[in-house]
């Protein structure tokens, strides 16, 4: 088990290695740099060629690359072409917004496609059944920022229940209630198409399950449906469904990009999106080789609870 | 799972949602003003951005030399109180004021004059390396030296005589800082400004919020509030609903199809001020058939730009005449208009040699600072040009793509816009119009070139006297308007929506957002 690990973690290089090329490689071929954003138009041709030798950037590609990798192996991430502040201080900051986004994210849709697709599967074409496939539909095709943008509208501009936007109050805020205020909707908004796919998946699963021979002996020997359905069940069908909960994981991380940036959400994805459209080089890499790294741990983690939930799985 | 842990999740969630129910959204303390911002400022040294939302925070903190009075770009006193200019326009002297300090006990003298500018154009200056100074050379390009004449004197040697120096002194870029904070500082210094304006910086929380606090021994008096904070919001929808959910009291940039909605709204008031900008479809001036100025002419004519301005931009502009802002020092009042004539387009059309109109392409950034509505005020002009015969292909780019594909001199039409930021027409004329200015050199990217008006931009440059600059200018403008280099389309009117309790808050020509004119209610 300890030599798995060891062994999927040295994995991690090669495929950091492997992100960080083809980013790299994306950002420098995309027409437009850092000091033609940062000039304007006004820029002159002067004014170019001055602020691109200082930023570093008419060097060979090999060389930057190079060079940026030396400093990132030496744990230096660089500084932001941008706000001069260091990458590494940049991201670790806007990351444990992230966290607390996806986290709750997917604690809730988790949560609710359990109970939702377990319902389902026990009393299927029934009422709930149908509801939930319906909205299951509906969720799984709204996207982010229309659905975003319409529980904003009901929910902060018309009820005047919860703040539209941000993390916190805007000055003197604090405090659990603080964020959970501020938690809600985006929460909401990004767990909802995770939250659909797990439904939909647990009830296929838990149907499937529900339907075999160890199930039937269990109801025979007179367990009461509860017992039956969660620990004969549900206990069987959750193989797959970690599964899907780590895929979704991933989606998360990935999906906060528009989630946050629609509620002014302090995370990676607003700072990636900044990042991007100013072409600030030093800071995308920082985000996305932070986002490639808890993508992997994730996976890894997924992979050693399949040991965990079934024993019949090793890894030697 | 167990059956009681799933009951108990979602028992929690709908305890917390209940929870947060019964409280309803709260209103900012007193003493505090929340502005919403388009974007997060970059960094707040006003020398090391090029971008308004690092401004409209950043220059809260310092301040120039000279500067605008509210409503105008008039150049007044700032932080010196008089200046002389020597007879043949290389030297400005200026006189500081006396007693004024930064926000961390240095005080403000000569020395820190030399420092500000000197570190962004002198490579050899101590803190040269520990920024980078985007504008330097378009700014200062023109500054031999800074000479410390004593503690409150201080000279500007130019290379060249420029009549717009003064008004290149209001520029963010040429906001006096704390030497002391600088050099402590270092690199970080753009995240730890300390000046001598109205505010003091006090913290800034990546992604949420940039502080300021009220500066108690401001020199012209202290603000009416305890401190503003700066909140970016990138979608439009969460900023209008946090102004009118009273988490914002301020927003600038409101999208034209909001305005209706907020004007109409008992909770905000709407304000209304055109800046000096100009918004223009290129045209490349030396590429067949564009050459022709009666082709150019027709384009002119061609274009509906009120039509524009009222359903595109639903009064968000003012349709322009030429580049300079009306009303203002070296407008011409008397400009001839292109009005919009179809049938008059088609007869020059016709009389340069193209009865069946020409094909060309249209190129257009999605976004970018001060573009307003591309895309859809390009579709307008297209089919504005389509119905005189000319078919136009539309291309639409990112704004940095776009930018740098402008400098391959291919360009026929082009969609563009200009925020001088002060009404010195040098500030206008002469970068994008001036055939030293042709891309990639300068901004230029009309190519435009016409020998009579580019001496005349010269010579206005040599004059100090501005009564006869503006005679100048008036002579420049009604030869480049008669050239039409553009298709000039409008001049931004920028919009803010301020909350019931902000009271005597003006908006700003040059777009700067002087907030410290404000008190709460």
């Amino acid at each position: 088990m300890r030599r798995y690990v060891a062994g999927r973690l040295l994995l991690l290089v090669p495929v950091l290695a492997g992100v960080s090329v083809v980013v790299f490689m994306v950002l420098h071929l995309s027409p437009g740099d850092p000091a033609e954003i940062m000039l304007g138009s006004q820029a002159t041709q002067a004014d170019l060629t001055r602020l691109r030798q200082e930023l570093g950037l008419n060097e060979p590609l090999g060389v930057q690359y190079v060079r940026w990798l030396g400093h990132v192996l030496r744990g230096d991430l660089g500084r932001s072409l941008w706000t001069k502040r260091p990458v590494l201080v940049e991201v670790a900051g806007r990351f444990q917004a992230t966290l607390v986004l996806t986290g709750t994210a997917l604690l809730l849709s988790t949560a609710v496609g359990l109970a939702l697709g377990v319902s389902s599967a026990t009393r299927p074409n029934s009422l709930l059944d149908r509801a939930s496939s319906v909205a299951s539909l509906f969720g799984a095709s709204m996207p982010v920022f229309w659905l975003g943008i319409m529980l904003m509208v009901v929910f902060s501009l018309w009820l005047g229940w919860l703040p539209a936007s941000g993390m916190w109050a805007p000055y003197g805020g604090g405090g659990l209630r603080d964020l959970l205020s501020h938690l809600v909707l985006p929460a909401v908004t990004l767990a909802a198409a995770s939250t659909t796919i797990i439904a939909r998946l647990t009830r296929a699963t838990m149907l499937e399950v529900l339907g075999q021979d160890y199930v039937r002996t269990a109801r025979a020997k007179g367990l009461v449906e509860r017992a039956v359905v969660l620990r004969h069940g549900l206990k069987n069908a959750l193989i797959p469904i970690v599964t899907v909960v780590g895929v979704q994981a991933g989606y998360l991380l990935g999906g906060a990009v528009l989630t946050e940036t629609v509620f002014a959400w302090p995370g990676v994805g607003t700072l990636m999106v900044q990042g991007i459209l100013a072409r600030d080089f030093p800071l995308v890499q920082g985000c996305v080789l932070v986002v490639a790294l808890s993508f992997v741990l994730i996976n890894l983690a997924v992979d050693l609870l399949y040991a965990f939930l079934d024993p019949r799985i090793h890894y030697a | 799972m167990r059956a009681h842990t799933v009951r108990g999740v979602v028992a929690g969630v709908a305890v917390a949602v209940a929870l947060l129910m019964a409280g309803p959204v709260r209103a900012q303390p007193a003493g505090t003003l929340v502005v919403g911002l388009v974007a997060e400022p970059v960094n707040l040294d006003p020398a090391q951005v090029t971008d308004l939302n690092s401004n409209r925070a950043g220059r809260r903190i310092v301040e120039t030399l000279v500067t605008f009075p509210d409503e105008s770009t008039q150049v007044v006193p700032g932080l010196a109180e008089s200046w002389t200019i020597s007879k043949d326009g290389l030297q400005y002297t200026f006189k500081l004021r006396r007693g004024i300090t930064f926000h961390d006990g240095t005080p403000l003298n000569a020395a820190a004059v030399k420092f500000s500018i000197e570190r962004q154009i002198n490579p050899d200056h101590p803190a040269a390396k520990l920024g980078k100074y985007p504008f330097a050379n378009y700014f200062f390009g023109n500054v031999k030296a800074v000479e410390v004449l004593s503690d409150e004197r201080v000279a500007f040697l130019l290379k060249e005589p420029r009549a717009s120096f003064l008004a290149i002194l209001t520029a963010a870029a040429a906001s006096i800082v704390s030497p002391t904070a600088a050099m402590k500082w270092g690199p970080d210094y753009a995240n730890n400004p300390v000046g001598t304006g109205p505010f003091k910086f006090g913290s800034w929380e990546r992604g949420q919020r940039v502080v300021l606090e009220k500066n108690p021994t401001y020199w012209k008096g202290p603000v009416k509030f305890d401190r503003v904070v700066f909140r970016p919001i990138v979608e439009d929808q969460a900023r209008l609903t946090e102004l009118l959910t009273g988490q914002l009291d301020l927003i600038v940039g409101v999208p034209a199809d909001f305005v209706g909605q907020l004007e109409g709204n008992p909770k905000v008031s709407v304000l209304k001020q055109t800046g000096v900008h100009v918004w223009y479809l290129g045209i490349n001036n030396q590429k067949k058939p564009l050459d022709d100025r009666r082709v150019r002419q027709a384009l002119n004519y061609a274009v509906d730009k009120d039509a524009i301005v009222r359903d595109v931009l639903k009064g968000t502009g003012t349709p322009a005449r030429g580049p300079v802002m009306p009303n203002t020092w070296g407008s011409e009042p008397g400009l001839k208009a292109y009005p919009y004539d179809p049938a008059r387009a088609r007869k020059l059309l016709a009389e340069a040699g193209y009865p069946n109109g020409f094909s060309t392409t249209l190129w257009v950034p999605e976004s970018g600072s001060g573009m307003q509505a591309p895309v859809a005020m390009s579709t307008v002009i297209q089919s504005n040009l389509k119905a005189v015969g000319v078919n136009v292909t539309m291309q639409t780019m990112e704004w940095g793509a776009y930018l740098a594909k402008l400098r391959s001199k291919e360009q026929e039409l082009f969609a563009l816009s200009w925020m001088a930021g002060m009404e010195d027409p040098d500030m206008v004329l002469y970068p994008l119009l001036h055939s030293s200015q042709w891309t990639p050199n300068g901004p230029n990217r009309a190519l435009y070139k016409n020998d009579k008006f580019d001496e005349l931009l010269t010579e206005a440059r040599h004059t100090t006297d501005q009564a006869k600059r503006a005679a100048l200018y008036r002579q420049a403008q009604k030869l480049l308007v008669e050239d039409a280099p553009w298709i000039f389309i409008d001049h931004e009117i920028q919009i803010a929506a301020l909350a019931r309790r902000v009271q005597g808050f003006k908006l700003h020509p040059s777009f700067d957002l002087r907030v410290e004119t404000i008190s709460l209610k």
